[in-house]
């Protein structure tokens, strides 16, 4: 009756209801912590696959064994600013891949910058991660938008190009994008995130 | 009431979507395909058992004031679960479900059961009724999505159905189809149970 009656008063206290907050959160936070070390050895192999899937579609090269494809067309190169992939057939190099990251309106932009041989244009944009609004900054992920950097110059009398925005379903010259209507700051994001890449690591790009 | 009632009450006669209007949200969302229904309802139900029979566990240790942050709290932990879950073993459901899975947590069926019943109810009790609450949603998902992925995709579970002659509907595969689908399955079910009680 008497420890009944303690353990009554404590309850009644201010002091309960964030003991009680504290103790529910570590235990949950704890089954969750183990939850996700169990997993998370899944997640980051699937992760790896379609990173690998993703930089083969950038070469046009073929995925049906993902695995043994990146092995056999795809090296990589790791420098201590960068690693890059380079894309290779019968020893004739068909590009590389540059992985680039930058910041977006939500979070950070992850995303595959194919590059051709000599250095000189985009063969493919591919978006891998991010966090922008589904509709909206989420169309950052559209093959329309993704599509128009194929083919485009990134280099202009020796300097990086600078793409400007024109609104949707304009038409575009060499060094215009579209952007997506009522995703500006996205659009630009990505924009940035390409040229600001391309400045930093493009001399250490393809040396041998 | 009995479990059996329990059950019958939650799932069907006070079914959350089209009796308490619940939920709503997530049902128009992911109701364009029924894998993706399917999965979503799974996840419901999960969250919904689990949740309803800890909640109701600790329900008398539970302070009344932070009360509905506790129920957050249990909730948010279970869906993280889920989406973990799909993230490890079924990677494809769980990108074109996107943020979905996460938004179960925001799902009112999941408080509003841990409100209504597990906070004054046994723990096993509260499990019937958060799965019986979660079948009663994932049916509404499953009939919707059926009508929706027939007429935008002609395929059922990805199944081809309808021949190549068939003109997909491309409104069925949008969102606003899902508000006229919903909308005439609960004026569907509510004039024939009005009538019975008549």
């Amino acid at each position: 009756m008497a420890e009944e009656k303690i353990k009554k008063s404590f309850s009644e206290t201010r002091a309960y209801p964030i003991v009680f907050m504290v103790m529910v959160t570590v235990i949950f936070v704890g089954i969750l912590s183990t939850f996700y070390h169990f997993t998370i050895d899944q997640v980051n192999a699937y992760r790896q696959m379609k990173l690998q899937e993703s930089i083969l579609k950038i070469f046009e090269l073929p995925t049906q064994n993902v695995q043994a494809e990146f092995s056999r067309y795809i090296s990589s190169k790791e420098t201590t600013e960068i690693n890059y992939y380079i894309a290779s057939r019968d020893s004739v190099i068909l590009g590389y891949c540059l992985p680039i990251r930058g910041k977006g309106l939500w979070g950070t932009i992850d995303a595959l910058l194919g590059l051709s041989p000599d250095l000189q244009k985009i063969l493919k944009l591919e978006i891998i991660d991010q966090n922008e609004t589904p509709g909206l900054g989420g169309r950052i992920t559209e093959d329309w938008f993704k599509d128009q950097f194929q083919n485009k110059i990134i280099i202009n009398n020796g300097i990086i190009q600078t793409f400007q925005l024109v609104p949707e379903e304009e038409k575009t010259s060499a060094e215009q994008i579209n952007q997506i209507t009522g995703a500006t700051a996205s659009s630009k994001s990505v924009v940035d995130m390409i040229s600001n890449n391309l400045e930093a690591y493009l001399p250490l790009v393809g040396e041998r | 009431m009995t479990k059996k009632e329990i059950f019958i009450t939650s799932a069907f006669t006070e079914n959350s979507v089209w009796k308490q209007i619940l939920g709503i949200c997530s049902a128009l969302a992911v109701t364009n395909l029924l894998m993706n229904s399917l999965v979503m309802g799974l996840g419901v139900i999960f969250t919904l058992a689990l949740s309803g029979f800890t909640i109701s566990v600790i329900r008398d240790f539970i302070p009344k004031r932070v009360r509905m942050m506790v129920q957050t709290l249990i909730i948010a932990s279970y869906v993280i679960i889920v989406d973990l879950f799909l993230k490890a073993y079924y990677p494809e459901i769980s990108k074109s479900l996107g943020p979905y899975v996460g938004l179960i947590i925001t799902n009112c069926i999941i408080m509003g059961r841990a409100e209504a019943f597990a906070g004054k109810n046994s723990p096993l009790d509260s499990m019937i009724d958060g799965i019986g609450a979660g079948i009663g949603y994932t049916i509404v998902l499953l009939v919707i999505a059926f009508i929706r992925e027939l007429f935008g995709f002609g395929t059922l579970f990805g199944f081809r159905v309808l021949g190549d002659w068939w003109t997909k509907w491309s409104i069925m595969v949008m969102a606003p189809s899902a508000f006229f689908m919903l909308a005439i399955l609960i004026w569907f079910i509510n004039s024939k149970t009005d009538q019975k009680k008549g």
